[in-house]
């Protein structure tokens, strides 16, 4: 956050503050309690204040995202995971590979099967018990996403054409829901992807794929080793995405829960790296955008998907420190 | 999904093999009878494993926590006091609401979270003796669990993670709940067990304690015991319970002497 920003957040409190009559500064504590109380109960003039001097309430410039850190390699028990955080908005992502028979159609073809998860530990407004809507929303977007931009070659999934091949079991949890869920769930599945290693595994007299172990069992069994070490996925045309909301003549990038409660239309745009457009999604909303907001708004996510590709690159490269 | 035919999902099966099909196999089974065996991560027998704690690790609830033993990693929420359901009758004292659940990716092989529904009871009855229910009448505070990755020993610190993330919130108890638990194999008793000690073990006892005022909220025992041994074990428990609950407290200190943002 840079001083300029804050200072003018500050003082934006503070004309409030003065519009409501606290000129009292001793009472600072008080005075800040009344803004709060001010945000909570005219939370659009709070934000409309703060828009007018082109900042959000968190000091951030309306066309700037939150701070992002990826983590690979979170979890041990799964084959490939990453934990993804933008601003307070936490995703975990973790993939499972298991064997599959391969469908007739494409005998060749690995799958990847992906889900979501609202955890009740995620949100004050989510019961167990009760998946919530947006999840199931946000489950086929990702699925989507993730199949039709192709970062995955489905023919490195494949183990013996026709009989073995790989599924990719890829879950996503949120651990912590504060706004633009999609950008965050999307860029930890791509993490997760590029920490990927495929197990070692060889084949069996009856046909069944096992794990290579430390220890050889018993070699008679052992047929075919399939690959002898861990490999990892080439990965191209790799999706990063961007949410903005509109409102009057604003866009801001990268909102808050606080702030998608408020102003409810939003745009999702998802663009590889190589500048291509992969998704665009704008779910109805009160505002009826016109092409030169939707063209800002892709080149907002044309500037984040190099901020990300840099975050992305810098957690491998951590990664293979180790 | 891949597979334009397939509708459902197609029938998939995980390369790696279970534990009790490497029990058969190895034959493996005796060898923590040995003399001298040593635990597959190099622990003293009466060694807990080297814990991480951290309140504050979700910034939409009033409270949590997140536990990292070993590779037993666990995050809970706890929200309230807030209203209860609706449907409720009417209570003058508060009420405790718990679930623990796991990811699909927590154990070795996909999606054996589920066998663990009893936990959530489990946890419930181990919190509801030190959480003073008075101080919130009518309302309910619900602490929810998440598994992120099973490494043994789970429900011990499911419960103890539990107990911060209440204090963070700031729900008033009448002491900090540590959980610990000891398995018994063949001979030896080893502390906070990892998930292959646990496929071994003739016998476990967990103990949920209020280490500073020596009182105990749950007792589980299960399996093969002769009456020293399981006065052994709650000691072991006990003294392990007392060094938790102060690694817990000076984590709460940590947090509050932190600034501000």
């Amino acid at each position: 956050k840079s001083f300029a920003s804050k200072e003018r957040r500050l003082s934006i409190r503070k004309n409030i503050k003065r519009q409501m009559g606290l000129q009292d500064t001793s009472k600072d504590l008080v005075g800040n309690m009344e803004v709060d109380a001010f945000r909570r109960l005219f939370p659009l003039p709070f934000f409309e204040r703060h828009l007018l001097e082109s900042i959000r309430p968190d000091a951030r410039p309306l066309g700037t995202a939150r701070d992002t850190t990826v983590a690979l390699g979170v979890v041990a028990s799964a084959d490939g995971s990453a934990l993804a955080k933008v601003g307070y908005t936490t995703m975990l992502a973790a993939i499972k590979m298991e064997v599959m028979t391969p469908s007739l159609g494409s005998p060749d073809e690995g799958g990847i099967a992906v889900d979501f998860h609202m955890p009740p530990v995620c949100s004050p407004l989510i019961k167990p018990g009760r998946p919530a809507e947006a999840a199931a929303v946000l489950c086929k977007q990702l699925t989507d996403v993730i199949i039709s931009s192709g970062m995955v070659n489905l023919k490195e999934l494949s183990l013996i054409p026709g009989k073995a091949a790989w599924m990719a079991y890829l879950d996503v949890y949120c651990l912590d829901a504060d706004g633009a869920l999609f950008d965050a769930a999307l860029l930890s599945a791509v993490s997760a992807f590029s920490h990927l290693h495929i197990p070692a595994v060889s084949v069996n007299d009856d046909g069944r794929v096992v794990a290579v172990s430390g220890e050889l069992v018993e070699d008679n069994l052992v047929k075919v080793t399939l690959n002898k070490s861990k490999r990892k996925l080439t990965l191209s045309c790799i999706p990063f995405s961007l949410t903005c909301l509109l409102y009057k003549k604003y866009i801001l990038a990268d909102p808050t829960a606080e702030e998608e409660s408020i102003m409810e239309t939003s745009v999702t745009v998802v663009l590889d790296l190589s500048g291509r457009l992969v998704s665009f999604y704008k779910p109805g909303g009160p505002v009826l955008a016109h092409t030169s907001a939707l063209q800002d708004c892709v080149a907002l996510t044309r500037q984040r998907v190099k901020e990300l590709q840099n975050i992305l690159n810098e957690a491998i490269a951590d990664m293979d420190l180790d | 999904m891949a597979g334009k035919s397939s509708s459902v999902a197609p029938t998939t099966y995980s390369p790696s093999p279970t534990l009790k099909k490497q029990q058969r196999n190895n034959q493996q089974q005796p060898i923590f009878k040995d003399v001298d065996w040593v635990r597959p991560d190099g622990r003293a027998f009466q060694h807990c494993r080297p814990a991480f704690l951290r309140t504050g690790a979700v910034n939409s609830a009033s409270g949590s926590a997140y536990a990292e033993f070993g590779n037993t990693k666990v995050i809970v929420s706890v929200f309230g006091p807030r209203e209860s359901k609706k449907a409720m009758m009417f209570s003058d004292i508060g009420r405790l609401n718990c679930n623990v659940s796991y990811t699909t990716f927590a154990s070795s092989i996909r999606g054996q979270g589920s066998e663990h529904k009893e936990f959530s009871s489990m946890l419930h009855k181990a919190l509801e003796g030190a959480v003073m229910l008075e101080s919130f009448p009518k309302t309910t505070v619900d602490v929810f669990a998440l598994v992120l990755e099973s490494g043994g020993s789970d429900l011990p610190v499911v419960i103890s993670c539990a107990s911060l993330a209440l204090a963070d919130a700031g729900i008033m108890m009448f002491d900090l709940v540590t959980s610990v638990s000891v398995s018994c194999l063949g001979t030896n008793l080893v502390i906070d067990p990892i998930t292959e000690e646990e496929s071994y073990q003739d016998g476990s006892i967990m103990i949920t304690s209020m280490p500073s005022r020596n009182e105990v909220t749950q007792l589980t025992l299960s399996g093969d015991w002769s009456t020293p041994k399981i006065h052994e074990a709650m000691q072991l428990c006990l003294d392990a319970c007392l060094k938790l609950g102060e690694i817990m407290r000076s984590c709460l200190r940590e947090a509050t002497s932190a600034p501000h943002e």
